[in-house]
This record gives C-alpha cells, structure tokens and sequence, in this order.
C-alpha cells in the first residue's frame, strides 16, 4: 500500500504528502471529527501486534495530499496503558509533519494537559476546539491569540457533528505542515534545576549517541530520561551507565526522587494557568441539562428500573427489526438462490457433488450464517445510539454494584447484555474495559449467555417435550446462563485472574443525540467483520462440514460418513447425560459452526425426505423475493410497535420439522431433553464467537479456555440434570 | 479531612492527597489515571450522586465522572462550606 501511494504521490503530486497524526482525549469528538473529515474513505484496520483499532485516511485538500492517521484517544501520554503507548511510539517513531489536538473546548484545562505534552514533542500542533457550539451555548469565551501565542500552536474552533470549521482546521494543518519552523511548539519551561539537566543530557546524547539524537526528539528523550522511563532506558541502553545517575543526583537533592511528578505538576500548573487566562467562564446557576437527566437515570431507586426498560427496548427493536429480515434472507437462500445454483449448474452439466457442495456446503453452512447480518446490524445499530447518547456510560454506572459480585465491575456488564442477542459483537464489546484482564475475564463469561441461536434449540425441544410449559423452560435456560456466568466469574477471579478487585473509574460524557450518519457509519464498521469472516472461512469450514458428511466417498448412510463415525466415536461421552445416539452428538459437533445448525443438522440426520414441490420460475422468483422483502419491511415496522414483537422469535421453527418430530421424540425423553439443551447453551462458543476471539485478542488461547471449560460445566450440567433427575424418580 | 466517599450529594470538597501508592496499584495505573481525568490535589470536586453503596458521580471541572467506591475511599478531602 506504501508502494502505491509513493508512486500516485510520484505521478501526480510534486509536494509531498503531509502526514498528520490526529489525538486527543476519549470523548472530545475525535471520532466525529475524522469522520466528517474522511467520510467513506476511512479506513479501519489495527495497530501493529494489538488489536486496538488504527484509523486511516488519505485527502485531497486544496490540490494538497494529506495523510490523516487517527491515535487512540488518551488522556495523557505517559507509557501505562495500551492506548498511550501506541500514540506516543507513533508521534515518537513515526515523525507525523502535524499533529492535530482535538480538545473538548468545554473542558479545555484537562484537554489541555495532553496537549502539554505532545509539544514536548516538536512537531507542529494546531489545536481543534472542538463541540464550540456547546462552549457558546455555555456563554463562554476564550482567547485564541493567546492560547496560540503562549504555546506556539495553532488553534481553531470546530463542531465536529455539523462539519463546522473543517475547513479553516485543515489550512491551519497545511500552513504548520508547510512551515515547521514558524510553527515549532514553545517548551514548558521547567524552572532552571531542570533545565539545566535537559541541557547536559542532550548534549551527552548528541555526542555519544547521534543515532538517539536522530531517532527521538531530543527534549523528549532528555526529559524521558531524567524521568527514568524504563521503557526508554531498555530501548536506548542508557540506564546502565553512571551518566544518568550523575545528571540527576543534584536534581534529586534539591526536588526528590521523583521527577516525573514533579514534571507532571509543572504541566498540569501550565494547562490551569493558562485556562485560567485564556477563557472567560460566565457563572451560570442554572443545572445542565445532563445532570437534570443524570439525576433520575442514576437515581437510587429508578435508576435499575429505567435500565431494565431500556434493554428491553433494545432487545425489542433489535429483534423486531432484524428477525423479519433473518427470516427473509433465510428464504432467499434456502429457496430461489438455492434453486438458481442447481439450475446453473446443471445447466452447465456439473456433477452431482458439486450441485450438493454448493448448495449444502456454501448455501447451507456460510450461507445459514449470512442470514443473522440483520440481527448483527440491527443490533450493531442499537448499541451505537445507546454509545453514541451517552447512556451506556450510565448502565455501567447503575450496575457496578450488582457486578462487583463476580469481581468484576459495572462495565463489563455492557459486553454481557449484548452477549443475549449475539456473542459475536459482545466479545468485541470487551474492547471498553481498560484493564486487560476484565476483559478477558469478561470474554470469558459471555458464552454463557443465551445467544438468539441457542433459541431455536430451546424452541424445538421445549416444543417437543414441555409443551405445556414452555416459556418457563426457555427462561429458566436463560436464568441458569447467569447464574453460571456468576459462578464461574467468582472461580475464575479466585484462581486465574487473582488480584485487586478492579478499579472503577469512568467518565459519563454530557448526553448528546449522535447524528445519522455517524450511527450509520459506526454502526457498519461494527458490523462488516462479521461479513468479512463469513465470506472467508466461515465459509471454508462449511465446505469442509460437508465433506466430513459425504465421505468416504459416494456413502449411502450418514451414519458411515466420517461425521456419522465421529459422532459414533463420540456418542458414549454423552451417555451418562442421557443422549449417547450418535445423530444428537453428531449435531453438536457440527453445531460449533453455529449453534441452530444443531436443529437443521438434527433435521438433515433424522431423514427429511427430499421436498418434491413445484419450482417456481426465475421470473416467480424474483417477485417472491421482492414481495417478501416488502413483507418483512412491513413485519419490520408493525413489530416496532406492537408491544408483543419479541413472541415473533418463539414461533420461528414451526413447520417443516414434522417428518422427524416423531423420532426425535422416541430418541430423548423429557430429562434428557433438558440435558441437552443445558449442555447446548454450556458446551463451546460458536465458530464466529471463536473468530471474534482470535481477532480481539491476537491469540486463540482465551477462546480454547471457554471451550475447554464450557465443555466440562456442560457435560456437569447436564449429568446433574440427567442424573439428579433420575434420581428424583423423574424418569430417564 | 475525610474521604470523599462520605460526602452527601451536592456537597463540594477540594482534594488534599490520594491514596494510591498500596501493593499491585503502581503509582500510574491509580493515581495517574485519576489525574489525568483532572482529580488532582487542590482541585474542587462536587459529588453530583452518592447512592451510600456502589460507585458515586463526582464533577471536576467540567467532566462528570463514575468512581467506585473503593477509589472514591482513597481520596481525601476536606469539605467546603456552602
């Protein structure tokens, strides 16, 4: 990619291409603001080696290249979390020609402690005082000239949702990236005791060191030395010499031992100071509108009540919404896109295997998986207004205390909630939790909660055996999740995750109603790795599910194929918990692509006779897949509002399941049933909840932990079931 | 001097320490973190929400900010007058 932009760049454009590094606080609108300035051509990928995501973008701006590369958003540049770390060896290695500060204008003198420090830096900083329209609804003013003046800057007020003073930001970027020496940062200066010692260790440094000299800035790298950053001294092998030593022992005499506070306070003095100067605040008595809101969204006693009503909603809307739309797409690929495929390649005389490859294999298996996109959107869509508002911030307030239960606090419940629609984007979720190991703590939990494609194996079995109770079952399946997740939260923080319990700290950003276009835009780049991953090995894997039931090769029986000798070798495991039949053990290893493969695995093995029905035209088809669209639009819309939409999930796998009922209910009695739906919610996470692992984490060891141990809590789950039941005198 | 966990809704306080430097909290995963969200010594606080259990909501400057209890413990504080 370097290669292709270096020769366009060649080609095309005689002046250099600037790259300018965009920073700034968490919820300063940096987001925004690199969306409204990049639109469509962002694009997103991860940092080198970790998985926080990189954001890049390149420009044309008055005839002019500009290279837009996004940084985590921090509050300050010290080397102690992930994110700080990535934006400081990017400013530090990567020498960016501008650096622009997005600053929450309305909190300048905490933004502006970050900006303190990326001047220490040396490159070119123009400042974006950003959500102004906020800061003159508040009726304050602020001095630009002398904010510019004191700290050697540009600074230029912007609204990032309206697209307001973009343009003046970006002339403002091309004027420093052009002129770097009329730009360059004025230094904080750190009173004469340390000056002194900034001076002799960069002369050391460009004396004994010139590659050093050439490879950091040189005031940094002086100061990050005399504050005996250990990173810094590991990567420079400048610790071990008595030089350091000799240039700080004065400074440690007169000021302690600590220095890098004593720069902190010094940077910190700086922001409040020149707060204090450059704007003028008029005293308001009147609440804001957030803390009218705050006060009963966080309130003591509706605070719980107001959150459970909002979930409901989002599970409500996100289902009402995405179910139709499942159920459509399930249609088109099960029937005219399946119908298309056997047509073409019969017409072009494939062979028989084929024709079941492309339509079982790929429809059937990446297919069966593409068709949860609109529940996976729809509930991508839902999250982002919840994020975007400002309210999740508040849920993880409201329920801080009920998980401090599983060591864990109120933030991880975020990533739980949403494992009850899909796990896939409640692992991704994990990704707000600062501390690495709530995180994968967190992870860890979320297999065990009821994703929306355990439903359907709730559906059938409860169908079958619980009729007259149904709903009941289904729930308890639901409560018997939670209650595991706390269990095993409470083991795992007493064995693997040993420590302090974690610190809860957490900004609540003022509510704001996000735009359109930025829910959309959030809400695509949330969901397009589940597209991405089902196009490429999701659908891998499906081809070779298929082949693993058709071979060896031309076999009659599913019972001899490979899959059917698996579940064969396998079915004794189950037998203590009351399911040893091959068919059920062979459905559950197939059921790790997707856990309602399960059912149509169930279906496939249990003999479904070959559906002889009239096949439409193409012509036919292609009206039924439009009026049906329309039908699931419509479904769509009346769901909304229609208090009862949710039922709509329960009634799903109705039909076309009569031929095997019958065996299926002589295979399992109503225990065993039970058991095998306690042992389907427990056993593994699913293939793109394993793909969602790998991705968030780098490495695939937390998602064999969740799989080694769902495998052992389901298999105990469902032998107390099974057993304890018998035991009982419920019958076996 | 008190911690700024005790103080009641609508109370004002200003920081006077933090309490950070205790066994597995390295000075910059605790006390950095809260300052660079702006909770530092000599800064005003006002406790917006303080249910008596559970995190508390506390404004500094013009940032709201949850703190769980036992961060908010470790905060001392000496209370203003109305």
């Amino acid at each position: 990619m370097k290669n292709q932009a270096a020769l366009k760049m060649a080609l095309s454009e005689p002046a250099k291409t600037l790259t300018v590094a965009v920073a700034g606080n968490p919820n300063a609108g940096k987001s925004t603001l690199i969306n409204a300035l990049a639109g469509t051509r962002l694009q997103v990928g991860n940092w080198p080696g970790v998985t926080v995501e990189k954001k890049e973008a390149t420009l044309l701006f008055q005839g002019r290249r500009l290279r837009l590369v996004d940084l985590p958003g921090t509050y300050s540049l010290s080397p102690y979390s992930q994110e700080e770390i990535i934006a400081l060896d990017y400013l530090v290695q990567e020498h960016p020609d501008v650096i622009v500060d997005v600053v929450d204008s309305t909190n300048l003198e905490r933004n502006l402690y970050l900006t303190m420090q990326l001047l220490e830096l040396g490159i070119p900083v123009v400042v974006a005082l950003n959500i102004y329209d906020e800061f003159q609804k508040k009726g304050y003013e602020i001095n630009t000239s002398l904010l510019e003046g004191s700290l050697g800057l540009r600074a230029v007020p912007t609204v990032a949702t309206r697209g307001e003073g973009l343009e003046e930001l970006l002339a403002a970027v091309l004027e420093a990236g052009d002129h770097p020496e009329a730009h360059r940062p004025r230094t904080l200066n750190y009173g004469q005791d340390l000056e002194t010692a900034v001076q002799e260790v960069e002369r050391h440094v460009q004396v004994r060191h010139p590659d050093l000299a050439t490879r950091y800035p040189q005031r940094w790298l002086a100061l990050k030395l005399l504050e005996r950053d250990e990173r810094l001294l590991r990567e420079t092998n400048l610790g071990n010499g008595p030089f350091l030593e000799q240039a700080t022992r004065h400074l440690r005499e007169g000021h302690g031992d600590d220095l890098e506070e004593l720069l902190a306070e010094a940077r910190y003095g700086q922001a409040a100071g020149l707060t204090r100067e450059a704007l003028k605040k008029k005293a308001t008595g009147r609440r804001e509108l957030t803390e009218k809101i705050d006060a009963i969204v966080l309130n003591r006693f509706l605070g719980i009540p107001i959150f459970l009503v909002a979930m409901w909603l989002m599970f409500k809307l996100t289902f009402d919404v995405g179910n139709p739309l499942v159920d459509w797409v399930d249609g088109v690929f099960t029937g005219p896109l399946t119908r298309w495929t056997k047509a073409l390649f019969t017409a072009i005389a494939a062979p028989e295997w084929l024709v079941s490859l492309a339509t079982e294999g790929v429809i059937g298996g990446a297919g069966m998986v593409l068709t949860f996109v609109p529940l996976i959107f729809a509930m991508m869509f839902f999250i982002t207004l919840l994020e975007g508002s400002g309210y999740m911030a508040r849920a993880a307030f409201v329920m801080d205390r009920a998980m401090h239960a599983m060591g864990l606090h109120g933030k991880s419940f975020i990533p739980m909630i949403l494992g009850f629609g899909c796990n896939v984007p409640a692992i991704y979720a994990t990704r707000t939790l600062e501390n690495p190991k709530d995180k994968i703590l967190t992870a860890l939990l979320v297999p065990l909660m009821s994703c929306g494609a355990k439903l359907p194996v709730y559906v059938l079995f409860t169908g079958l055996f619980f009729a007259a109770y149904a709903s009941t079952v289904i729930w308890a399946m639901y409560v018997l999740g939670i209650v595991l997740a706390m269990g095993m939260g409470i083991l795992f923080r007493r064995t693997l995750f040993k420590g302090e319990s974690p610190l809860f700290i957490m900004e609540l950003p003022p509510y704001r109603l996000p735009t359109l276009k930025s829910l959309l835009i959030h809400t695509w780049e949330k969901g397009k790795h589940f597209l991405v991953k089902a196009g490429t090995y999701i659908l891998a894997i499906s081809i070779l599910m298929w082949f693993l039931l058709n071979l060896p090769w031309g076999v009659a029986d599913k019972k001899d194929s490979v899959l059917g000798k698996l579940g064969q070798g396998i079915a004794p495991i189950f037998q203590p918990l009351g399911f040893n039949q091959w068919q059920a053990a062979s459905a559950l290893v197939t059921g790790f692509i997707a856990k309602e493969i399960v059912v149509s695995t169930m279906g496939q093995i249990y003999g479904t006779e070959e559906e002889k029905e009239e096949a439409p035209s193409f012509g036919e088809d292609l009206q039924e897949i439009g009026v049906s669209l329309g039908k699931a639009f419509w479904e769509a819309g009346s769901n909304v509002f229609s208090t009862f939409g949710i039922a709509t999930l329960a009634a799903e796998e109705d039909e076309k399941t009569e031929s095997w009922r019958d065996k299926l209910t002589e295979s399992f009695t109503p225990l065993s049933a039970l058991a095998f739906m306690a042992f389907t919610l427990l056993y593994m996470p699913c293939m793109v909840t394993a793909a969602a692992y790998k991705h968030e984490f780098g490495t695939w060891k937390w998602f064999g932990l969740a799989t080694a141990y769902g495998l052992i809590l389901a298999w105990l789950v469902a032998f107390i079931i099974f057993q304890g039941g018998r035991l009982l005198g419920l019958g076996g | 001097m008190m911690p700024l966990g005790l103080l009641a809704p609508g109370e004002k306080a200003e920081i006077l320490a933090i309490r950070g430097e205790k066994p597995g909290c390295h000075r910059c995963t605790c006390q950095c973190r809260l300052e660079s969200l702006g909770l530092r010594e000599g800064k005003t606080v006002e406790v917006l929400n303080n249910p008596g259990r559970g995190p508390l909501l506390v404004k500094v400057d013009e940032s709201r900010l949850a703190l769980g209890r036992g961060v908010a413990m470790k905060i001392r504080v000496r209370r203003m007058r109305k």
